[in-house]
C-alpha cells in the first residue's frame, strides 16, 4: 500500500463456464498474494449503476491452481519420465491462482445483481466491519458487540464482534459450538466468550450470570484460578478489550460423595474450597423432578397418578389415615419408606387389593422406584430432606457459578440439569432470579438432546430452552463433538453458531453440504485458538482467533491443587464448618459430637451449610443432645469401716 | 470491434452487403502455402555444409521473446467481393525471476481488407468514410484476381504483413532500447534495423524453403540432437542478409526429419570474421537449447516451439 492507496489484489473474471452471480464470484491474483480461504476481499466495480459505483465484499471459499498444461502427461514427457530429474528450467510455466468468494454484502444491496467485474482489493478493518454488517452494531451510543475473536488475513487484523441481541437475546439467541474432543477448543471457546460477554455485555441489557454444567474431567473446575497465557494471547486479549485474568466471581457447586461426607468434586483442595458449597436436594425437590428418573415405561398413568397423590397429599404435609398404623410427616426418603411400608402392611392386614383407588401392585412398585432414587443418586439426595441449593433469587451479576456433576451417575446429572434449569426459568419468567439473564452452558449436548432416540425430559426441556428461551433471558450455550447427533431444533434455533476442528466424517454429514470443500479441509485441520463463526449478520461463515482463555486449564488445576485425600467424618465436617468460622478446631467439634450418630453430624452439618448462620458453633451445637461436663470421680477422705462381723453368725465363714 | 458487430454495420453501411456466417478464419482457410524450395546458401563458417556437435551446457541467454499473431475473416460479401476484418498484434514476453512479463505495451491493431478495384468505387467509399486509415486495398494485378479464393488470399497476405509489421516496429523498439537478447520468432530479415542487431535472434521453425543445396541437404536433415550446420549467408533483394543456421533441438528419431529442427537467424557482418560468427552460433544455439524445457505443450509444434514463444501466443490470445 502506497500512502494510503490500497493495492490491488486481484481482479474479478468471469466466464461462460464459470459466470458469477450474486452470490458468488471469481477472481485471480498473483502467486505471491496473501489470499486464503476465509480470506475476506472487497471489489470495486467499474461501471456505475444509477450513479454509483457497486462495491462487493466477499470471502474466499475455493481456490484453484493450475499451468498452461493441457495434460500431465505433458509435464512426464517435459521432465523425460524421471520425477527426480530436475532439468534446468529457464522460465517457469504459467500458473494461475483462481479463488471463489461467496458474497457477504453488496453495496448498494439494490439492485442486486451479479458481481461486477472490478478489481479486487485485500478488506482492511473498515470493510471487515461493513461487509459482516458489524457497522450496524458497532456505532456510539447503540453499542451491542461482543468480541469473540480476531479476523486475520494479509495483515489485516480485525475484531470480530457479535451482536449481543442476537447472542443473549432477544432478537435471536443461543451458541453451539461444534469441535472434536482433545484439542481443548470447545471448553476454551465458550470461557472466553463468556469472559468476553462479562466484559462488554452492553448496560442496556442489564445483568448476566452463566451456570455452568461441568459434565465430565476437571475442565470447569478452575475458572477463577489464573492460567499461563502467551504473548500472542495477551494481544488478543487487548484487542478485544477484555482483561486477561480469571473469572473474578466464581461459585462451585458439588454433591457429595455417596458416604455423605466429602464433595464429590474434582476441586476439593483446602485451599479453594472458600467458595465451593454442596449441592443437596430433599425428597421435596426430587419429586418435582421424578418423571426425570422415571422411566416411561415402568411409571404408566396409574403410577402417576400415586406420585401425584404423595405429592399432594403426603408430602411436608401431616398425613393420617384411619387404615394406616399413625400418621406420617413425609419429609425425606426415610419418612417416606416409612409411609410406603404402613400403607402396605395395612394392606395386608385387611387383606386388600387396593387402597385410595391404587392398586398394591402400583404402590409397591412406585415405593421400588421412588426409594431407588435415593441409592441412584446418593449425595446429591439428602435421606433427611435437607436441600443446598443454588441461590435462586440472589443471583449475582458477572459471576459464574458451576455445577459440578462429573462424578454423579447418569440419570442424576439428568435430575440435576432438569431441575437446575427448570428453576432458572421459574425464576427468570417472575424476574426475580437475581440477575436478567443467564447463559446456560452445557457439554455434551448430543447425549442431552440428541437427534434420535426416545424423547426424555432433559431434551424436552433442552428444546424448549432453545425454542422460547431467548424471551426468558434464559441463554443456551451447548458443545458437542458430533453436530449432527444433536436435535436439529437445538442446533437450528442457535443463533450463533461456533465450529473448532472438526471430524472428516462429521464434515460428510448432510448438515454441512453448504460448505465447500475448501472450507471443509480447513475446518478439519484448524489449528488450537481457531475457530469458524457463523452468526445472523454474517451471510458467510468466519474464520477468527480468539486467545486462550487466562484461566487455569483443568489438567494444570489438578496438578497444582491435588484433591484432597478423603477425610474422616470430623475432619470432613470441620473442613466444611471452617469455610464459614475459620476458628473452629477438631477438638471442640469432637467434644460437641462425641454422643452423636454420623447422620446426626451430617444433619447438623448439613444444616449448618444450608442456613449459614452468624454463630455456626451455636448453631452447630444446637443439633446435639446436651452433654455433662466430665468430672473425676473424688475418694472420701475417711472410710466407714464395715460393722464387725457376729461371733456367732451362721453363714460366717 | 467483434466481428459481428461489424457485419451489423456493414449491412447498414453497404444495403448490398450479405453478412456470413461462422466464425472460420483465413489462417485456417487460405490456400495460400509457399511451394517448397531449396535455396543453395553462401556458407561462410566451412567450405562446405557440415554438422557441429554443440559443446558446453545450455544457459539461459535470452531476456525475452517477441512474436505476433494474426487473426481474418470473411465477415461480408458485397457481390462476390470478401470483405475481410483482421487484427494483428505483437508482444515481447521479457524474462524476470524464470517468469515471463510484458515488456513495453503490447501491439494490437485491427483492420478492413477489400479490393478496391472489384468493390466498385461506391461501396469503397462508404468504406472509406466509416473505416478511414484502417481500410487497407488489396487490390492484386493478376488474372485471376477476381477469383473469391485469390481475393480471400491477397487479404490474408495483407493480413500477415501488416503483423510482420508490427512484429519488426517492437523488435526495433527492443533493440534501440536493450542491449540483452531478444528471441524472436521467425526471421529477422524483414528489418534491417533488427537484423543488423545484435541482441536480435531469430528462430524459423517452419521450413518450405530450406536453404541447402541438394547435396547438402542430407547435412541438414541428418542433424542429430544439439548438432547445427555450418554458419550460411541468407540473401535476399528484400531483405537485409543475415547469418543463419541450422539446429536441431529434439532428438528425431522415430519422427520426420524436419523435428525438433530450427533455422537461427544472427546479424551477419562480415565473411572476414566467420570465425567469430561460428563462436556466435554455438553461443546462440546453447541458448536456444536451453529453452527446450518447459515444453511448449499443448502446442502442435512444440517440438520446434520454445516456451516463451508459446507464452506470448497465449498473452496475444487473451489480449486480441
Amino acid at each position: 500500500m502506497i500512502m494510503g492507496k490500497p493495492t490491488a489484489l486481484g481482479r474479478v473474471v468471469a466466464t461462460e463456464r464459470r459466470p458469477n452471480t450474486p452470490h458468488e464470484f471469481h477472481f485471480w491474483t498473483s502467486l505471491d498474494s496473501p489470499v486464503g480461504i476465509g480470506t475476506i476481499v472487497r471489489v470495486e466495480g467499474r461501471d456505475a449503476v444509477n450513479g454509483v459505483v457497486p462495491r462487493v465484499f466477499g470471502i474466499v471459499t475455493e481456490g484453484f491452481s493450475w499451468t498452461d498444461l493441457a495434460s500431465p502427461m505433458h509435464d512426464v514427457m517435459g521432465h523425460d519420465g524421471n520425477p527426480a530429474d530436475d532439468p534446468p528450467f529457464q522460465t517457469t510455466r504459467s500458473e494461475i491462482r483462481l479463488y471463489t468468494a461467496a458474497v457477504l454484502r453488496h453495496i448498494p444491496e439494490e439492485p442486486l445483481q451479479p458481481v461486477p467485474m472490478g478489481t479486487v482489493y485485500l478488506a482492511d478493518e473498515t470493510d471487515v466491519a461493513v461487509a459482516l454488517r458489524m457497522d450496524g452494531y458497532l456505532k456510539e451510543g447503540s453499542r451491542t458487540g461482543i468480541p469473540i475473536g480476531v479476523y486475520r488475513a494479509g495483515g489485516t487484523d480485525s475484531v470480530i464482534y457479535l451482536d449481543a441481541d442476537f447472542l443473549l437475546g432477544p432478537e435471536a439467541a443461543h451458541m453451539n459450538i461444534s469441535g472434536v474432543s482433545g484439542l481443548a477448543t470447545k471448553t476454551s471457546a465458550v470461557e472466553w466468550l463468556l469472559q468476553s460477554i462479562f466484559a462488554h455485555a452492553p448496560a442496556q441489557k442489564g445483568s448476566v450470570a452463566a451456570v455452568c454444567f461441568n459434565v465430565k474431567g476437571p475442565d470447569l473446575c478452575f475458572l477463577d484460578q489464573p492460567g499461563e497465557i502467551d504473548e500472542a494471547d495477551r494481544r488478543l486479549y487487548e484487542q478485544c478489550g477484555v482483561a486477561p485474568e480469571p473469572f473474578q466471581n466464581a461459585q462451585y457447586y458439588a454433591p457429595y460423595k455417596s458416604d455423605g461426607v466429602s464433595l464429590n468434586t474434582l476441586r476439593s483442595n483446602e485451599q479453594l474450597l472458600e467458595n465451593v458449597s454442596p449441592l443437596t436436594w430433599g425428597l421435596r425437590e426430587v419429586l418435582q423432578y421424578a418423571e426425570v428418573l422415571l422411566n416411561k415405561d415402568d411409571v404408566d398413568a396409574k403410577a402417576d397418578a400415586l406420585i401425584d397423590f404423595i405429592k399432594e397429599n403426603v408430602l411436608d404435609k401431616r398425613f393420617a389415615d384411619p387404615m394406616l398404623e399413625r400418621s406420617h410427616t413425609v419429609v425425606s426418603f426415610a419418612d417416606l419408606d416409612a409411609w410406603f411400608k404402613d400403607v402396605l402392611r395395612s394392606l395386608e392386614r385387611k387383606d386388600d387389593q387396593s387402597w385410595r383407588t391404587h392398586h398394591v401392585a402400583t404402590i409397591r412398585k412406585v415405593r421400588n422406584r421412588l426409594s431407588n432414587i435415593s441409592l441412584r443418586c446418593k449425595g446429591l439426595v439428602a435421606d433427611d430432606g435437607a436441600a443446598s441449593d443454588l441461590p435462586f433469587g440472589s443471583f449475582e451479576d458477572r459471576t459464574v457459578y458451576v455445577i459440578d456433576v462429573a462424578g454423579l451417575e447418569e440419570d442424576a446429572q439428568d435430575l440435576v440439569f432438569a431441575r437446575v434449569v427448570t428453576k432458572l426459568r421459574e425464576h427468570l419468567e417472575k424476574h426475580d432470579l437475581g440477575v436478567q439473564q443467564v447463559v446456560v452452558f452445557v457439554d455434551e449436548l448430543n447425549k442431552y438432546a440428541p437427534g434420535d432416540g426416545t424423547e426424555t425430559y432433559v431434551r424436552k426441556m433442552l428444546l424448549d430452552i432453545a425454542e422460547r428461551g431467548r424471551y426468558l433471558g434464559l441463554v443456551l450455550f451447548g458443545a458437542q463433538q458430533f453436530r449432527s447427533q444433536v436435535h436439529r431444533r437445538v442446533v437450528g434455533n442457535s443463533g450463533t453458531a461456533v465450529y473448532g476442528r472438526m471430524d472428516g466424517d462429521e464434515l460428510a454429514t448432510p448438515g454441512y453440504s453448504v460448505l465447500s470443500p475448501a472450507i471443509k479441509t480447513k475446518l478439519a485441520t484448524l489449528e488450537k485458538g481457531q475457530l469458524m463463526v457463523r452468526h445472523p449478520h454474517f451471510t458467510q461463515p468466519i474464520f477468527v482467533r480468539f486467545p486462550r482463555p487466562a484461566i487455569m486449564r483443568g489438567r494444570d488445576g489438578v496438578r497444582q491443587y491435588p484433591q484432597a485425600q478423603s477425610p474422616s467424618l470430623h475432619a470432613a465436617v470441620l473442613r466444611t464448618l471452617r469455610v464459614l468460622d475459620a476458628s473452629l478446631t477438631l477438638g471442640w467439634l469432637q467434644d460437641v459430637t462425641a454422643l452423636a450418630t454420623d447422620d446426626e453430624i451430617l444433619r447438623a452439618r448439613n444444616d449448618v451449610v444450608r442456613t449459614r448462620p452468624g454463630d455456626v458453633r451455636r448453631a452447630f451445637a444446637a443439633n446435639f443432645r446436651a452433654t455433662v461436663a466430665p468430672r473425676s470421680a473424688s475418694r472420701s477422705e475417711s472410710v466407714t469401716p464395715l460393722p464387725a462381723v457376729p461371733a456367732d453368725d451362721p453363714y460366717g465363714f | 470491434m467483434s466481428a459481428e458487430s461489424l457485419r451489423r454495420e456493414l449491412a447498414a453501411l453497404l444495403p448490398g452487403a450479405r453478412a456470413t456466417s461462422g466464425d472460420a478464419t483465413l489462417e485456417l482457410m487460405s490456400s495460400a502455402i509457399d511451394p517448397p524450395r531449396l535455396i543453395g546458401a553462401g556458407v561462410v563458417e566451412d567450405p562446405a555444409m557440415m554438422a557441429h556437435r554443440i559443446n558446453g551446457a545450455p544457459t539461459g541467454g535470452f531476456r525475452a521473446f517477441l512474436d505476433g499473431t494474426q487473426r481474418s475473416r470473411t465477415v461480408s460479401y458485397v457481390g462476390n467481393v470478401p470483405i475481410v476484418h483482421g487484427v494483428v498484434s505483437a508482444v515481447a514476453r521479457e524474462r524476470r525471476g524464470r517468469r515471463l512479463h510484458t515488456w513495453s505495451v503490447p501491439l494490437v491493431e485491427e483492420r478492413i481488407y477489400a479490393p478496391r478495384s472489384l468493390l466498385g468505387n461506391a461501396a469503397w467509399d462508404a468504406l472509406c468514410t466509416r473505416f478511414r486509415d484502417t481500410l487497407v486495398d488489396c487490390t492484386e494485378q493478376d488474372d485471376s484476381a477476381a477469383h473469391p479464393y485469390a481475393m480471400r488470399d491477397a487479404a490474408y497476405h495483407k493480413v500477415q504483413a501488416d503483423r510482420e509489421v508490427l512484429e519488426q516496429r517492437l523488435a526495433e523498439r527492443w533493440c534501440s532500447l536493450e542491449n540483452d537478447a531478444l528471441f524472436v520468432d521467425g526471421s529477422i530479415s524483414g528489418s534491417d534495423t533488427v537484423a543488423k542487431s545484435a541482441c536480435a535472434v531469430g528462430v524459423v521453425k517452419s521450413h518450405r524453403t530450406i536453404y541447402a543445396a541438394a547435396r547438402d541437404l542430407s547435412v541438414v536433415l541428418g542433424l542429430r540432437a544439439g548438432e547445427r550446420t555450418s554458419v550460411f549467408r541468407v540473401t535476399s533483394q528484400k531483405r537485409t542478409t543475415v547469418a543463419s543456421w541450422y539446429l536441431r533441438m529434439r532428438d528425431p528419431a522415430e519422427h520426420d526429419p524436419m523435428w525438433g529442427l530450427v533455422r537461427a537467424e544472427i546479424a551477419y557482418a562480415d565473411e572476414r570474421l566467420a570465425e567469430r560468427l561460428a563462436e556466435r552460433a554455438n553461443e546462440v544455439s546453447r541458448w536456444i537449447l536451453a529453452e527446450t524445457s518447459p515444453l511448449a505443450l499443448p502446442d502442435g509444434r512444440w517440438d520446434t516451439m520454445v516456451y516463451g514463444i508459446r507464452d506470448c501466443e497465449e498473452y496475444l490470445r487473451a489480449l486480441a
